[in-house]
């Protein structure tokens, strides 16, 4: 304990380590498991669901697989929990005590949801085959309360993370807390919240895709080799369908972060992070190529597949723009000559592609060509569909109920934009907004109409057509005209532009989903005949994923600067500086390092009980 | 160990490679060494300040490094500086630089906006120290660096603000678009774009407010409100001037020349345009006092107030 007089320790180093470096590399490693040990319930439960309501077993003996995982790197995530709380106390106490201070409530809440959610793991992992018959229901909830603990421990970490970036609630001079409630919601902790929870389902997704991947490629049966492929496509599908709606979710955070600081904002998009956005683009670029890539190769192994492949080669060209444009940064670096010669600062053609209005629409083109593929993947087996009037009123009534919400919300929103209160001359620009959103309604109407028709297929390229008409080339070329004339009605725009695509995504899905139900099989699917090339995409989709969120867990923490707390602590330590991005690189690169060796650990743990069993 | 297991692992090593390349390529392009604290006046501690924690790299590239282009390319800056010291009446280049980085908005270089922030208040904060030493690095672009002339002109440099970043939040609930709404409604008579211009809107009276979240703190633009005589932009100081027969204005000069100046008046609310030819002046003097109203806190309610900064911050 500290004498009258004596200095209060603020900072140590690790062993002569850097403190920070210490902290980062164990704060991410935690995270990253975290990430997996949330992520993956929440699928394994759905995918025991489906097994339960279809009595396939092959989905139960797959959830269990996922939970077998889950259990193993359960305590590792505990470990590191712990090796975490230990250095940030040990190495940044001043800190740690000031945060403990405002946030010692809900430590013991956390501490408390940590219990629930281990008797829910084991609970869940061990009464696999004691709740098997009976009380397959009962497992199921246990499941999904093992999802709640887990949200809940995600949400009461991140209050404090996002606490750091945006503090409030607290006196900004004496670090007094005023509101503890202000203090735990915050402004950052609702979009971080969503962003990581979409996020932890895509990066578990991709790391089951994974180790499926390493099985398959060491499997010495052809019934191993088929049940490693599928849980491979699994594993894929999942990541990729949490992949879609995450831009989304980052638009929505970065948003935030400049509300609640303009000068954070201007940190990340204009100064020293704008650059390392150019480095995710790269990442999630490789992540929807590499995903598509195995979703075209996985079509080798369906016969009757042959009939979509023709679509593939165009689908690669527009990914591949897309991912051009999405990566091209505003200020695309120039020589003197080269400015010299172009007589500007920006490259006439390209400087285009580098501004919002482009990216938000490639963004949207993207995703719309990766639920393209999805669609083509699914029927690459069917043969000759049935009626959609055959599949009875359920049919009927699921598809008027999904476009009825579709239909709900674009209306709210358009009637919400309808209202917004801008100048009249500002105003104006909302109206084609208003429209599209209007001619979006009245397509889904006429989709199901056609639908019911019995031309399903001509309904869903109907809707694909008109959106990406709406959304993709008209919203394009209308985001230079309002960045030009109201730079304000962007942020609209974007919105707009989310509410069309994701409206399509969810009726296409539904009609997709009875369209192909009880449809003849052209020649099934040939599990684990896949080219040993596509479980290279699922290793590099995961290595892809994890090196993603090393990344942006620099930039989350980064954005900082060289504040503890933005704004009221000030980091004083000699590790305040912000690190230079081949440094970062250097890091992420170790990091990811570190946690595919423990991984690659604990499953093989994992699976040491399998074998004896065997 | 199996064959597939090594080739993952080579794969893993080659994708984690191909990434730190591409961090390494990308510290090149953008300029961002960063890392390390610098210490002492020297070009290489001003090299590390300019591409680290200074900042300065954000906004301006040296010759083919770093794609900061708000700013102009500081390339053949001590050169340069030395012509302008000439135009601008400073006794060297040097001093011309100083000028710049302590009163940034006084020479503002043609074809750029007047953007560039004060690096020794927050949230920058560069200690005087490190501004010599940028001075010291910028000498050697384009001229020789010389310490001992850095070290003369150090009590011209202000000590780093202590004074922190608080993230401002206004004390009421307030909406922006409300504070949009109040700027440009020139049926009022607290409209700012009667005398301001935001993008493309409004009347280029007063300062050009476009971007101004970006540079300006909540506390200036507050007080720039409120207060609008404490601090006037270089260039829109009103002038008294008195014309031969008696008459006197009070204004903001538009324009001036050996043939006429041109002045803006205001005139019960509204801003009119009135030609002087030299003449017909008797006297001309500059006033402390700013023209724009100083009763603002009257003619807006605290929530029209509040809206107005929210949407002033959120101009970038």
């Amino acid at each position: 304990m500290a004498q009258d007089g004596e200095e209060v320790v603020q900072y140590r180093n690790f062993f002569g380590l850097d403190g920070r470096l210490i902290v980062w590399i164990i704060a991410e490693l935690h995270l990253m498991f975290a990430a997996f040990v949330l992520g993956v319930p929440i699928f394994a439960v759905i995918v025991e669901i489906i097994g339960a309501k279809g009595g396939d077993i092959k989905f139960d003996n797959l959830a269990r697989e996922f939970t077998k995982l889950l259990s193993a790197a359960f305590a590792t995530t505990a470990s590191l929990g712990g090796l975490l709380a230990f250095a940030l106390y040990g190495l940044y106490p001043g800190f740690m005590r000031y945060l403990t201070d405002v946030f010692h409530p809900f430590m013991f809440v956390y501490a408390l949801c940590f219990f629930g959610e281990a008797f829910c793991l084991y609970g869940y992992y061990y009464s696999w085959d004691l709740l098997a018959k009976k009380g397959k229901w009962l497992h199921i909830s246990l499941g999904v309360l093992l999802n709640l603990f887990g949200t809940a421990l995600m949400f009461l970490a991140n209050s404090w993370a996002t606490f750091m970036m945006a503090p409030s609630g607290i006196d900004m001079e004496t670090g007094l807390v005023t509101s503890l409630y202000h203090a735990f919601y915050n402004l950052l902790w609702m979009p971080i919240n969503i962003h990581r929870l979409i996020a932890n389902v895509a990066f578990g997704g991709f790391v089951v895709g994974a180790y499926a991947a390493i099985k398959f490629m060491g499997a010495r049966t052809d019934e191993e080799r088929a049940h490693y492929d599928w849980m491979g496509y699994i594993g894929n599908f999942i990541g990729l369908a949490a992949l879609i709606p995450l831009p989304f979710a980052g638009y929505y955070l970065g948003r935030e972060v400049y509300s609640a600081s303009p000068v954070m904002g201007s940190i990340m998009m204009g100064g020293s992070f704008s650059w390392t956005f150019v480095i995710q683009a790269i990442l999630i670029g490789m992540l929807f190529i590499g995903g598509n890539y195995y979703l075209w190769n996985g079509m080798g192994r369906i016969k009757g597949a042959e009939r979509y492949t023709p679509y593939i080669k165009y689908l690669n060209v527009i990914i591949i723009f897309c991912f051009a444009v999405w990566l091209t940064p505003h200020n695309l670096p120039l020589s003197g000559e080269e400015r010299a010669l172009i007589g500007e600062q920006y490259h006439p053609f390209s400087k285009f592609f580098g501004v919002m209005a482009a990216k938000n629409a490639v963004v949207n083109l993207l995703i719309l060509s990766t639920f393209f593929s999805f669609l083509i993947y699914r029927r690459a087996n069917k043969g000759e569909i049935m009626p959609f009037s055959s599949h009875g009123s359920t049919a009927k009534i699921a598809l008027i109920i999904t476009a009825g919400l579709c239909i709900m919300f674009l209306a709210w929103y358009a009637v919400g934009l309808s209202g917004v209160e801008l100048e009249e001359n500002v105003k104006k620009y909302l109206s084609p907004l208003i429209t599209c959103i209007v001619i979006q309604i009245f397509a889904i109407i006429i989709t199901i109409l056609i639908t019911f028709a019995n031309k399903g297929k001509f309904a869903q390229a109907f809707l694909f057509g008109v959106t990406t008409i709406i959304a993709v080339m008209y919203m394009a070329y209308y985001g230079f005209v309002v960045m030009e004339k109201a730079n304000l009605v962007l942020r609209y725009l974007s919105v707009a532009q989310l509410a069309i695509v994701l409206s399509c995504l969810i009726t296409n899905t539904i009609i997709d989903v009875f369209l192909f139900k009880n449809a003849k099989e052209v020649g099934g699917i040939r599990w684990g005949k896949m080219p040993m090339r596509t479980q290279y995409a699922l290793l590099l989709l995961c290595v892809v994923i994890v090196t993603l969120m090393g990344l942006m867990g620099f930039i989350r923490s980064g954005l900082r600067m060289d504040w503890h707390i933005y704004g009221y602590m000030q980091d004083t330590s000699a590790g305040a500086f912000t690190p230079s991005i081949a440094y970062m690189g250097w890091t992420v690169c170790l990091i990811v390092l570190l946690f595919l060796s423990l991984v690659t650990f604990v499953f093989w743990l994992a699976g040491l009980g399998e074998k004896g069993k065997h | 160990m199996s064959k597939s297991f090594i080739n993952a692992v080579i794969f893993t090593f080659l994708i984690l490679g191909f990434f730190a390349y591409v961090c390494i390529y990308v510290t090149g392009l953008s300029g961002g060494g960063g890392g390390g604290s610098a210490t002492g006046v020297n070009p290489e501690a001003g090299e590390k300040v300019f591409w680290g924690e200074g900042q300065c790299h954000t906004c301006h590239s040296v010759g083919t490094s770093g794609s900061g282009t708000r700013g102009p390319n500081q390339e053949g800056i001590a050169s340069r500086a030395e012509e302008d010291a000439k135009k601008t009446g400073f006794a060297s280049g040097l001093e011309y630089m100083v000028e710049a980085i302590v009163n940034p908005g006084s020479y503002v270089v043609e074809g750029y906006d007047n953007i560039m922030p004060k690096v020794y208040n927050p949230p920058i904060m560069l200690g005087r120290e490190k501004i010599l030493a940028v001075l010291s690095y910028l000498q050697t672009l384009g001229g020789e660096p010389d310490i001992k002339a850095v070290m003369k002109v150090k009590d011209k440099i202000p000590e780093a603000s202590k004074k922190k970043v608080i993230p401002w939040v206004p004390p009421i609930e307030v909406d922006p678009k409300e504070g949009e709404r109040v700027f440009f409604d020139e049926t009022k008579a607290a409209a700012c774009s009667k005398c301001h211009i935001m993008g493309e809107r409004g009347t280029k009276v007063g300062p050009d407010l476009t971007g101004i979240g970006a540079v300006q703190t909540p506390q200036y633009l507050i007080e720039s409100v409120l207060k609008p005589s404490a601090i006037i932009v270089k260039g829109f100081e009103t002038m008294y001037l008195i014309t031969t027969d008696g008459m006197a204005y009070n204004g903001i000069i538009l324009s001036q020349n050996e043939e006429e100046i041109v002045m803006l008046v205001d005139e019960e609310g509204e801003i009119a345009e009135y030609v002087f030819y030299p003449e017909e002046i008797a006297q001309m003097q500059k006033q402390d006092i700013s023209m724009m109203p100083g009763n603002m806190s009257d003619m807006l309610t605290t929530k029209e107030f509040y809206g107005v900064i929210s949407f002033l911050l959120n101009q970038k």
